[in-house]
């Protein structure tokens, strides 16, 4: 907090009922003082006033040293995020006012929020005692915050731990909404800042149109990535020193040249979802509310943090569709969380990059001249790099996909039950299509998509490494292909691979070694 | 997600539109008289593989891979400002925002243009700290680029919110005390710079109107006044300077 103040305002200074006393935190365009209430204690609009708030000072009058026809639209977004919405997770304001002092032209015409004081940041409390105990559950609470906001049709577009502000109780809100906007559709637009070590790589460099840039959900859902690594971990996700070298370091993850390696001091269950947090499209990235319920289970309570009971249905949620069920059973404090009800958004992944040409994609782990269809070589190696499994390879799964059906989508067995690219039986595909876990909705039906199949075939060999029996004899990437035809059980019990599926094994290894680059393995 | 644009040599067929190539941090792109070379330059004196071009971050760097030549790197906006790169020299960084590679060959010499938009310039509320809110674009102030949005946006800031914005003609009046070579050309050529530069999305209604640029003069503009990136102090970049030397 060494910067100068934004706005300085001597202590003692009176606006409305509200004394100015110490300074609580300066921000690019505003500062923040606490405030000491010494009038009434209702506001204009009948609402009980706190004994104390945070006045956040905004420069907005005309003697200020300039003019920022930007800042004016920044605070208009932020108290009408304010106006509209009221939710337990998001930090309360209570009035706007306006200076009027002439003798003080640094401070005529600023504006004033009042705003229900906390009492840190996020951030104040991760420089003081960095990977908190509390880390988890402040998660959590931070994570149904984001939830409220989006379910609203709200996107917050500046998560970052000095948004975040933890109550006297230790809970935690979001708070500053001047990057907020309401989703028109699929998109909203916010005004072009971001905070670099927060911002999702496909906004890095984004085109702005003259309305400001485009920015969905997925993008608050990669800050909180980012977020719940800083906070679990004392580190960013992304190697780098510098804030520059981790936006480099974000774009060339995204662009497919590099890997996500996320700090090995991170608990599994956490991997799996900043994993999902930090995909490298938005539209892999995992919904909010398939995040928010696995936040919560990891974070140890199988229902949401308590939240206080508020009787009143704003506006906002009454208006909101069918999808929003559950935002309502969180409201009034219910916790069924088991069935997922018919709203939730499907999360599905593998959708296959197209930013560089399928024919080349991923060609250091995937050679390019052994006859792998051009078109499948996207999600092929999405699938792949979707696993953590280092066995898990691009290689591998072609292999696989040769095997079993010679690349052939519309392969039909009846007999067996087994349809399509990776002679998948629909019932068990079901399953794993979708990278959370969860079912998807309806049963497959043959012919079954060359997407689903090869990202079900990626999520499925990602759950069949870890239970194979460590020290089996042979390869470990066959050993998995081989559970594949069969099940981790029966390799395990035939401590490697049955008998009756050598020959399958032996076709699977040449095609293995025919589409490994030499070197990579 | 590109950080670096090169602009290869112009060839005889498409002189008046110039290939750009658009290289993302960590791409790399090979030049030479060699077919196989990325950017083939065919001319008897240019080295078969003549160097190499890497994007890195925000700026780049350039290998000479030529057995005796030495490349000069200039900075077309920096008043004789340049750097040599040797015979075998390999990744030496760049650090201007527009560079000309001067290739010396049998006489003639080739230019290849190397531009990169996305250098980074302090802005006055802003620190160097990855976690401050910051603004998506840095433009610095005194590239010819910022005159000519300056003088762009001139009309709107003295007062007149819907004046009409000034032809290209009238940006390179404006713009001439300062700048003497000023032409319709090169202003036009900093207008489209600029709309690289503050990656200004195409308007729906300029999708196939070609070379008609009426669209993108006013959306620079709108996008220059509703994040402040030009301001009424700013005009002070228009002004005639007795040295000459104000905007380079």
């Amino acid at each position: 907090m060494t910067e100068p103040y934004a706005v300085p305002v001597p202590r003692g200074y009176r606006v409305g009922v509200w004394e100015v006393r110490d300074p609580i935190a300066t921000g690019a365009f505003g500062s923040v003082y606490e405030g000491r209430r010494t009038g009434g204690d209702l506001a204009g609009t009948g609402e009980e006033l706190p004994r104390t708030a945070a006045l956040k000072f905004l420069p907005t009058g005309t003697g200020t040293p300039r003019q920022l026809t930007h800042l004016r639209e920044l605070i208009d977004r932020e108290v009408e995020l304010h106006r509209r919405l009221k939710q337990p997770r998001l930090i309360r304001m209570y009035d706007t006012l306006t200076v009027d002092d002439p003798s003080r032209p640094a401070l005529d015409g600023a504006t004033v929020l009042v705003l229900e004081k906390a009492e840190r940041s996020l951030s104040a409390l991760l420089s003081a005692a960095p990977r908190l105990a509390a880390g988890p559950v402040l998660l959590a609470q931070v994570c149904e915050g984001l939830a409220q906001l989006h379910r609203a049709g709200w996107v917050h577009g500046d998560l970052k731990p000095a948004n975040v502000l933890l109550m006297k109780d230790g809970s935690a809100r979001l708070a500053d909404f001047n990057m907020a906007a309401e989703l028109e559709g699929t998109h909203a637009y916010t005004p072009a800042f971001s905070t670099p070590d927060y911002t999702p790589p496909e906004l890095l460099w984004s085109e702005i149109g003259t309305r400001g840039r485009q920015i969905r959900p997925s993008a608050d859902v990669w800050a909180f990535g980012v977020l719940a690594h800083l906070v679990l971990t004392d580190s960013f996700p992304l190697p780098g020193g510098t804030p520059t070298a981790r936006r480099d370091a974000a774009a060339a993850y995204a662009r497919g040249t590099d890997e996500l390696r996320l700090s090995p001091q991170l608990p599994d269950i956490w991997r799996g979802i900043v994993r999902d947090c930090l995909s490298r499209t938005h539209a892999d990235r995992v919904g909010t509310d398939a995040l928010l319920r696995r936040v919560t289970e990891a974070a140890g309570t199988d229902r949401p943090p308590r939240l206080p009971r508020r009787r009143r249905r704003s506006a906002v949620i009454a208006s909101a569709t069918a999808a929003t069920v559950a935002v309502a059973a969180l409201g009034y404090g219910i916790s069924t969380w088991a069935d997922t009800g018919g709203g939730t958004p499907e999360v599905r992944s593998s959708t296959p990059t197209a930013k560089v040409a399928p024919a080349t994609y991923g060609s250091a782990e995937l050679r390019t001249d052994q006859g792998v269809p051009a078109a499948y070589r996207p999600m092929i190696v999405d699938a792949a790099h979707g696993c953590d499994q280092a066995d898990v390879t691009p290689a591998l799964i072609a292999a696989m996909l040769k095997a079993e059906s010679n690349f052939d989508p519309k392969l039909s067995d009846p007999g067996k039950d087994e349809y399509g690219i990776a002679r998948w039986t629909p019932r068990l595909l079901r399953w794993w299509i979708r990278a959370d876990g969860q079912p998807v909705r309806s049963m497959p039906k043959p012919p079954l998509s060359v997407p689903d199949s090869i990202a079900g075939l990626g999520h499925y060999l990602c759950y069949i490494e870890p239970n194979l029996t460590p020290d089996l004899p042979g390869d470990k990437r066959v050993l998995i292909a081989a559970a594949y035809r069969t099940s981790y059980k029966r390799v395990n019990a035939a401590h490697g691979i049955p008998p009756e599926y050598r020959d399958y094994c032996k076709r699977l290894t040449q095609y293995l070694k025919e589409y490994t680059p030499p070197g990579s393995w | 997600m590109y950080s670096i644009i090169v602009v290869p040599p112009p060839t005889t067929e498409d002189q008046s539109t110039r290939t750009q190539l658009k290289l993302a941090p960590g791409e790399r792109l090979t030049f030479g008289r060699s077919a196989d070379c990325d950017v083939e330059i065919p001319h008897k004196g240019v080295s078969r593989r003549a160097g190499e071009i890497t994007a890195q971050g925000a700026f780049w760097i350039l290998s000479n891979l030529s057995g005796e030549q030495t490349y000069v790197v200039e900075n077309p906006e920096g008043a004789g400002e340049h750097m040599k790169v040797g015979p075998g020299r390999l990744d030496a960084p760049v650090p201007f925002e527009f560079s000309r590679i001067v290739l010396p060959a049998a006489g003639d010499l080739l230019a290849v243009e190397v531009w990169a938009p996305r250098h980074d310039y302090l802005r006055s509320e802003g620190g160097l700290d990855g976690a401050t809110t910051a603004p998506a674009f840095s433009v610095d102030r005194t590239k010819r680029y910022f005159a000519v949005l300056a003088a762009l946006c001139e009309p709107r800031l003295r007062g007149a919110p819907h004046a009409p914005l000034p032809t290209v003609d009238q940006v390179v009046d404006r713009l001439r005390p300062n700048w003497p070579a000023a032409s319709r050309t090169s202003v036009q050529w900093n207008i489209d710079y600029l709309a690289v530069k503050l990656r200004l999305k195409p308007g729906p209604d300029e999708a196939d109107t070609g070379p008609r640029l009426n669209g993108k003069k006013e959306s620079l503009v709108s996008l220059a006044l509703r994040f402040d990136l030009v301001r009424e102090d700013d005009l002070v970049v228009l002004a005639a300077s007795p040295s000459g030397r104000a905007v380079r």
